[in-house]
């Protein structure tokens, strides 16, 4: 290498560089420019404090209001990095609210969180153990060489694997067997636009219609599950015991839904995109040597399928006495212990600021319930959508699932059912609807999130092949969110009335 | 920091061009005036592409460099190496790279990150060499102008995309290249529909740093044996005199440096559309710019250089 080169190399590779920039480079104007959003934020949120509290809130609902629409500006246009969102939304509780901190640190910690917590770990463990070669395998013995029959596969596996495992592990897990089938049918990108397409957004909507399926399928359900048992749940009255939902009832209700998807997913990605082959067969040979070449399954494989299947059969059987959160940090303990996974994969694999977002945001929900600002945005949506005629049945869903749609599109859909879910179920409240039922649309409508790269964890993985472009989403995620919404609003007016809900 | 200040000024020695590279039709296109104007035994091309940083939330937790490691596994590149690696094979097409050449390889963690920054390096037996990068950055104007700083280049090529700008991971958007343009501290090209045998139209005025700046343009259109052309526009009749005068000061200064002036024109009107309007019939606008606007400042920006940037039709470069 010549010394010039390497002189430039060191300068400029790594961290050091960066540091070195950001001295010499960046001025106050710059800075000012970088964080505008932020100062917008802080600007709306303290005239919204300043503001005579309308009718109906009060003057800590306004500050709790204030607060969440801080929050949202900062999640949706991240001035900063977003675990200070968590952090500014405790100190605010604190400073603002004038609670005890003690109090704000034990609303943080829920089994919600603890299940965000061990799920993201288990999902870690699960990527690790490297058995996504073996399920390509099945994939492509299962469905023979034809696009449309590896798509449907595709979408099937991924969606039956997500539903109990959190899209997130899948679309990682997937999405090499995705670009391999790829890049061994040709490696010029150009060439194969379309079939990338269909083999990404496969993995990438398998997993999202799936993740709804059963409460461990993403955080966003076990947040409602808990939202139900803080909010309506009185250990008093047998009456609120439905509020307890456990992880059958859940799968009961939801599960078909994301089957009935699965052959929309590949029709609808079939149509937009027409991909340029229609048989992989070249790329199926190779990817079966490739897979053959690792030969038999070992005992670790099997130890590591077996612990994962022990987890899901105590989900199953113990998750309303125990609570998702504590299974899942037994199911990562268990990985831990047979040193199926080193601490140190789950640690860098895992961003921790995430889970503390996700702790905040809840607390900050809770507040939205105690102080009323929940009940008062809810009773003003709906007298909104009154003259509309969207103010109860199956109207109310529908437009209960249109807004969950907009904001899970505009950020993580686990963020938006935290913001929205005090909104809805007291919306539910309000218009004498079955919080269970608006509940539900809103979880499910949280996976909706198919026309932004940011809406759901999965689209996100695709996203960063580097294959797909952000259109893409627009084109096929409108359809696609259109066909969800249908699906759902059909579920709800006929298939959970006939299975008692 | 020791080595030269940016600029276009070669002073006897290497001349380092860094290329955006997004594998989009405008990258390729720079990328194949970067060889014209780097041809030459004394040149280094770098080829940039820049991965923004992971923001956790949006994989609801997850560290998406697990899925990094897990695309690797499975011996597949990385999407960005995957593209860098595509405008490699693009320069052993166009003869510039081949076989001979040797290979070296450099990493470094950045933020914890074991993927982190990424270079292959490739050497030639006569002293040349290409680089391809994968840098990890806060966004991908931020790491382009940190490389390119820290890198001292002579030149920064930026691709204008086509049709609004690309939205892919790391792709180059029209708001990306104009920050690029506005912020770097050095030269910087922004290629579009680049057509390399059209000249460079140096558009000078009498300010000082103006006739440097053609001068300096002009080594560089003289490393691809391009025309030079020089073009000074009156805001009105009583100032064509001075228009006059510092095409006459350009074409001097140009001649100091052992170089020839192809044509000079001198119009009057508007100077933002006069220039568009001109600079049609050429490959390169040359505007000169010395005052870089960051920040909150770029808002009342009143910059010449800027609208024709903005609002030209082919590719403008701002030299610094």
């Amino acid at each position: 290498m010549h010394p010039a080169v390497q002189e430039r190399l060191e300068r400029t590779l790594g961290r050091a560089g960066q540091e070195r920039r950001a001295k010499t480079t960046r001025g106050l104007d710059a800075f000012l420019w970088e964080k505008r959003w932020f100062f917008i934020a802080l600007l709306v949120g303290g005239l919204l404090m300043l503001l005579p509290p309308p009718e109906g809130l009060s003057h800590r609902g306004i500050i709790v209001l204030a607060m969440s629409v801080i929050a949202v500006i900062l999640f949706v246009t991240e001035p900063v990095p977003l675990p200070t969102v968590a952090i500014l939304i405790i100190i605010g509780q604190v400073l603002l609210l004038g609670i005890d901190s003690t109090t704000v640190a034990k609303s943080l910690m829920s089994d919600s969180v603890l299940f965000i917590m061990g799920s993201l770990m288990l999902a870690v463990a699960v990527v690790k153990q490297k058995l996504d070669k073996r399920i390509a395998y099945f994939i492509v013995r299962m469905t023979g060489t034809r696009t449309a029959n590896i798509c449907l596969g595709i979408s099937l596996v991924s969606g039956l694997l997500s539903s109990v495992i959190g899209e997130h592990t899948v679309a990682a897990m997937m999405l090499p067997v995705a670009i391999t089938l790829i890049t061994l049918t040709s490696s010029d990108a150009k060439k194969v636009r379309g079939l990338a397409a269909v083999l990404l957004f496969s993995v990438c909507y398998g997993c999202s219609i799936a993740g709804i399926g059963t409460p461990s399928g993403g955080a966003r359900n076990a947040i409602m599950v808990g939202y139900w048992k803080e909010f309506f749940y009185d250990p008093t009255n047998p009456e609120t015991y439905k509020y307890l939902v456990d992880y059958m009832t859940w799968t009961l209700y939801c599960y078909p839904v994301f089957l009935v998807q699965i052959p929309i997913v590949t029709a609808l990605l079939l149509y937009t995109f027409r991909p340029e082959y229609d048989n992989l067969s070249r790329a199926v040979v190779k990817l079966r040597s490739q897979v053959n070449s690792q030969g038999p399954m070992g005992q670790k494989d099997w130890t590591a399928i077996a612990v994962f299947l022990l987890t899901l059969i105590c989900w199953i059987l113990f998750s309303d006495k125990f609570g998702l959160g504590t299974i899942a940090l037994g199911g990562a303990a268990a990985f831990l212990i047979l040193g199926l996974v080193k601490w140190e994969d789950v640690n860098s694999g895992v961003n921790w600021g995430v889970v503390l977002l996700y702790a905040a945001a809840i607390s900050l929900g809770i507040q939205m319930k105690d102080t009323g600002a929940a009940l008062w945005v809810a009773t003003s949506f709906l007298q909104t959508l009154a003259p509309l005629g969207f103010d109860s049945g199956t109207p109310l869903l529908a437009a209960v699932s249109l807004l969950t749609t907009g904001v899970t599109n505009t950020m993580s859909n686990g963020a938006a059912v935290a913001v929205l879910g005090p909104i809805t179920l007291k919306l539910a409240v309000a218009a004498n609807e079955s919080p269970l039922v608006v509940g539900f649309v809103t979880a499910i409508s949280s996976a909706f999130a198919y026309l932004t790269v940011i809406g759901t964890p999965a689209s996100t993985i695709v996203y960063s092949s580097g294959y797909l472009k952000a259109k893409d989403f627009l084109v096929v995620g409108f359809r696609m969110a259109v066909a969800s919404t249908l699906v759902l609003l059909l579920a709800a007016s006929v298939y959970w009335p006939l299975a008692g809900l | 920091m020791a080595g030269r200040k940016p600029g276009l000024s070669t002073d006897g020695e290497r001349f380092s061009i860094v290329v955006c590279f997004d594998g989009s039709e405008e990258s390729h296109r720079a990328l194949r005036y970067a060889v014209r104007i780097g041809s030459g035994t004394d040149a280094d091309l770098t080829l940039l592409y820049v991965r923004p940083f992971d923001q956790g939330l949006r994989t609801s937790g997850l560290d998406l460099s697990v899925v990094r490691e897990n695309i690797l596994s499975w011996g597949l590149d990385l999407p960005g190496m995957r593209v860098l690696k595509e405008g490699r094979d693009a320069l052993v097409e166009l003869g510039w790279l081949d076989s001979e050449w040797e290979q070296e390889h450099a990493h470094a963690q950045v933020r914890g990150d074991p993927l982190g920054d990424n270079a292959i390096v490739y050497s030639s037996p006569s002293g040349r060499s290409v680089v391809l990068r994968l840098l990890v950055a806060q966004s991908v104007a931020d790491g382009v102008l940190d490389e390119c700083e820290l890198g001292q280049y002579n030149l920064c090529i930026v691709g204008w995309p086509a049709s609004g700008g690309a939205s892919g991971v790391g792709y180059i958007t029209h708001e990306i290249a104009t920050r690029i343009a506005r912020e770097h501290t050095g030269t910087v090209l922004v290629s579009r529909f680049l057509e390399e045998s059209h000249g460079h139209l140096v558009c000078v005025s009498n300010h000082e740093g103006s006739i440097l700046s053609a001068r300096t343009d002009a080594e560089v259109a003289a490393r691809c044996a391009c025309p030079i052309y020089l073009l000074s526009v009156a805001p009105s009749q009583s100032k064509l005199y001075a228009a006059k005068r510092a095409i006459a000061r350009a074409r001097a200064a140009i001649r100091d440096a052992g170089l020839e002036v192809s044509g000079a024109t001198t119009l009057v009107g508007d100077p933002v559309t006069t220039i568009i309007e001109e600079g049609k019939k050429y490959s390169v606008i040359v505007m000169s710019r010395f005052r870089r606007r960051t920040g909150w400042r770029q808002v009342f920006s009143n910059s010449i250089a800027f609208k024709v940037l903005a609002r030209a039709k082919n590719s403008v470069m701002i030299v610094r």
